[in-house]
């Protein structure tokens, strides 16, 4: 399950970026530990027989490399704009990963994306996470997740 | 530049359509984008606004009949993509009136369609021409 649950995110965030970004040079690596520093926390609530959050983190310039590749523009500091275009692509990943697991026998959905915290004192059944490096930064994932 | 080629479909109507699209929303994110103050660029800000609101609701019918003259078995699914969007605009509308035109909304809301349209177009539109290459029913939307 956990693994499956891991592949799913890193294969839809591979999708996303060479769909969106044109980039397909992507690897991954687990993290134990989710310490990515400074950057824009993400976190997409999951609802329903699994119950918990995903977090994404993306870097400062992971951030702003996305958005001017997207936009074809020039971004130099993070704001309003920036956090609500990453937040969409946490979105879009979040929803890939559910429709490809829809032929699962759990029944779950995910809650719009929210910009937060990854504190949390809660206990989590599934912890796992993950960083993903790309040749524009690196944007990290930390899954917690509980059965309903 | 927005629009890619790659993002083609190879139905003539609807990419012309997409190209549209992408032209206004780069035009209103240079506009949201640039130093000027807010004031000089609301009326540009409302007319995109006024814009998308009635075209969105345009192409996305053309595209859903489309997909419905191809069969396509992901309809349903794709309707529901266009009309969550719909709503989405309406209610930003609505709330950037309410507030009398505050720009972190309008920020938001650019951010936010920047991804979605991109993500849209490139990826579950193509989908459709996926779908459309493999059955050989290719064509235009009438």
């Amino acid at each position: 399950m956990l693994d499956k649950l891991y592949k799913a995110f890193i294969d839809a965030t591979y999708n996303v970026f060479n769909l969106m970004l044109n980039i397909s040079e992507i690897s991954d690596h687990p993290l134990d530990e989710f310490s990515c520093d400074n950057g824009i926390d993400i976190v997409v609530e999951i609802v329903g027989e699994l119950q918990g959050k995903v977090i994404y983190k993306f870097p400062v310039d992971t951030s702003l490399n996305i958005v001017n590749i997207m936009s074809g523009m020039e971004f130099d500091e993070v704001d309003v704009f920036v956090i609500s275009a990453v937040s969409e692509i946490a979105n879009i990943i979040s929803g890939n990963v559910i429709t490809a697991l829809s032929d699962n026998e759990l029944r779950y959905d995910i809650l719009p994306p929210v910009q937060g915290t990854s504190d949390d004192d809660k206990e989590y059944e599934i912890k796992t996470g993950g960083c993903i490096i790309t040749p524009i930064g690196e944007v990290c994932l930390d899954l917690r997740l509980n059965r309903a | 530049m927005l629009w890619k080629d790659t993002y083609e479909l190879g139905v003539p109507e609807i990419d012309a359509q997409h190209k549209e699209l992408f032209r206004r929303v780069e035009a209103f994110l240079q506009v949201l984008r640039s130093k000027d103050h807010w004031e000089e660029k609301l009326p540009k800000i409302i007319e995109t606004l006024e814009f998308m609101k009635g075209y969105v609701v345009e192409h996305f019918r053309d595209e859903e009949e489309y997909q419905k003259k191809i069969n396509y078995p992901k309809y349903d699914a794709h309707k529901q993509v266009h009309m969550g969007m719909v709503d989405y605009v309406l209610e930003v509308s609505k709330k950037f009136e309410e507030s009398k035109n505050d720009e972190n909304l309008m920020q938001q809301f650019g951010g936010k369609l920047l991804s979605w349209l991109i993500n849209h177009v490139a990826a579950e539109d193509q989908q459709i021409a996926a779908y459309a290459k493999s059955e050989g029913v290719s064509g235009n939307v009438r």
